[in-house]
């Protein structure tokens, strides 16, 4: 049985990487930068969902009860409500439950809460996860309408411009990644095309001796992995280290932001930058030997 | 067997580099083909070699491996074979250039070696099979030298060990005494007529009359694209 060795191919990648150096490093500065741009845009964007998910401000709609209703009234709303349309899950908090999260919640101040024990001035609440944002106006209107509902409160306003900044990122991202990828490959390329002109002669050798079209361009495949990996490990390193500075001057500043640690979400971008990374390069390599591909 | 039946090739600017030719060699035989620049001799080798495909007619070669006790036929009709099957076509063939096309980075045995490798031969099987090619050419002392180390007439041998290498059944050789003295290339020749006895078919393209003379095998004459004659004798025939 004939077998190909694999050292034999990663040896000739790397002697092509070290032959033209310039170029190697010019496409793992050039792939490592977007992602790293990459990345910060991603890790702004999964913080600003990670806040709006702990705000409770999306797919949430607050509804209070007037106070003179029975339990069994109280009950029969919460059906009405669960029958409505593009409800996903409806939560019962009792004005007990509402005053002791309150008193939990600002425990410094606990000399208020007993002047109003007794006589709790909070009343019952449903909390009603949705489904869709474009019908909740329709939810609103419909649960308002509803006998003993005395308030109805959603931040829909505060969400969507939230969720509209967030949209705006993730398309300045979009192109971002569009461009730089696009840069990446030309470079890389450019850096294969080097490698494949200065083995040409090789190549033609190869080519007579019998090589097979894998033989030829193999170890200019593996170049460009070798490039999205050194590129995505550098990468990671340097997101790791801008993601810890600005954790560290952000933090703190506002009580209201929550910052997902680097530990949440590193298995997630090392993932992401090497996935990019090797796919990248594949492709440039791919690219850039496929004229060599004629038999 | 190789058979040109009718074959010719027009290139895209219109030039007639083959007209209708036939040619067919027979398994085993010594061949040389002559002509001028420009006759049709590098088409006749690039359709051989399957870097060019004929614009009309057919080219077949068929190969006998032994395998076992056995004797296994490939027919390649170079006319319709695909690209894919194209490098194992060209494994059949142990081709020999007039520059010699060597490996300036590696040594003798790496660059014969290196036939092997690209095939997807053992290590082992490399090892026991180079130094037994080398010592056919007579380069067994040289075998760890670079290519600078050594003469024209060695290095052409250290191609003839490459073209050797995956024990092919034809060997192709283009002007291989072209970048070497007189002296050297009656060597070389005598290293073809050698493997010629060992059952390979040799095809020996070149303009050296006196070589052509000496050795008084087939020749096969080409002039503008065509075969003019073909017989046993010099190139006067």
């Amino acid at each position: 049985m004939k077998r190909y060795r694999l050292t034999y191919f990663l040896g000739q990648s790397f002697k092509g990487l070290w032959r033209n150096g310039i170029m190697s490093v010019a496409s793992i500065t050039v792939l490592m930068s977007c992602l790293v741009v990459m990345g910060s845009f991603a890790l702004l964007i999964l913080n600003i969902d990670a806040n709006l998910e702990n705000l409770g401000l999306l797919n949430e709609v607050v509804l209070f009860i007037d106070e003179t209703k029975t339990p069994e009234e109280v009950s029969a709303i919460g059906d009405k409500i669960r029958a409505l349309d593009n409800v996903a899950e409806v939560t019962f908090i009792s004005k007990e439950q509402a005053l002791e999260e309150e008193r939990q919640k600002y425990s410094e101040y606990s000399g208020l809460y007993e002047l109003v024990e007794g006589d709790n001035p909070l009343r019952d609440e449903f909390v009603i996860k949705y489904e869709d944002n474009s019908k909740v106006s329709t939810l609103v209107y419909q649960l308002g309408q509803i006998d003993g509902v005395a308030k109805v409160n959603n931040r829909l306003d505060l969400a969507m411009s939230i969720e509209k900044i967030k949209n705006s990122i993730s398309l300045v991202l979009v192109w971002f990644m569009a461009i730089l990828f696009a840069v990446s490959i030309f470079v890389i390329i450019n850096t294969i095309k080097l490698a494949v002109h200065s083995r040409r002669a090789e190549i033609t050798i190869m080519r007579y001796v019998g090589a097979t079209d894998w033989f030829v361009i193999l170890p200019f495949i593996f170049e460009g992995i070798i490039i999205g990996i050194i590129s995505s490990a550098i990468a990671f390193f340097i997101q790791w280290y801008i993601y810890g500075y600005v954790v560290k001057m952000v933090d703190g500043t506002f009580d209201f932001l929550k910052i997902l640690g680097f530990n949440e979400i590193g298995l997630l971008v090392a993932v992401i930058f090497l996935g990019i990374g090797v796919v990248t390069g594949i492709i440039g390599s791919t690219i850039s030997t496929r004229k060599y591909l004629k038999a | 067997m190789i058979e040109f039946r009718d074959v010719s090739k027009v290139y895209k600017n219109g030039t007639v580099a083959l007209d209708g030719v036939n040619i067919r060699i027979a398994d085993g035989e010594f061949v040389f083909i002559v002509g001028e620049s420009g006759a049709g001799k590098t088409t006749l080798m690039k359709l051989l070699l399957r870097e060019e495909k004929a614009t009309d007619g057919r080219l077949i070669v068929r190969c006998d491996k032994q395998v076992g006790d056995k004797v296994q036929p490939t027919v390649y009709d170079l006319s319709k074979i695909s690209n894919f099957k194209v490098p194992y076509y060209r494994r059949e063939l142990g081709v020999v250039f007039q520059d010699f096309r060597l490996f300036p980075n590696k040594t003798v045995f790496e660059n014969v070696a290196f036939a092997m490798q690209v095939v997807g031969e053992s290590n082992r099987v490399i090892k026991r099979r180079v130094p037994a090619i080398l010592n056919i050419v007579n380069l067994t002392d040289k075998q760890n030298s670079y290519p600078s180390q050594l003469s024209g007439g060695e290095q052409q041998r250290v191609a003839l060990a490459r073209a050797l290498a995956n024990n092919p059944q034809i060997i192709i050789a283009d002007e291989p005494t072209g970048n070497i003295d007189p002296k050297m290339s009656l060597e070389i020749m005598n290293l073809l007529v050698k493997i010629h006895k060992r059952g390979k078919t040799v095809i020996v393209v070149t303009h050296e009359k006196d070589l052509v003379d000496y050795f008084k095998q087939r020749v096969i004459r080409i002039r503008d694209g065509k075969v003019i004659s073909d017989g046993v004798g010099g190139m006067t025939v």
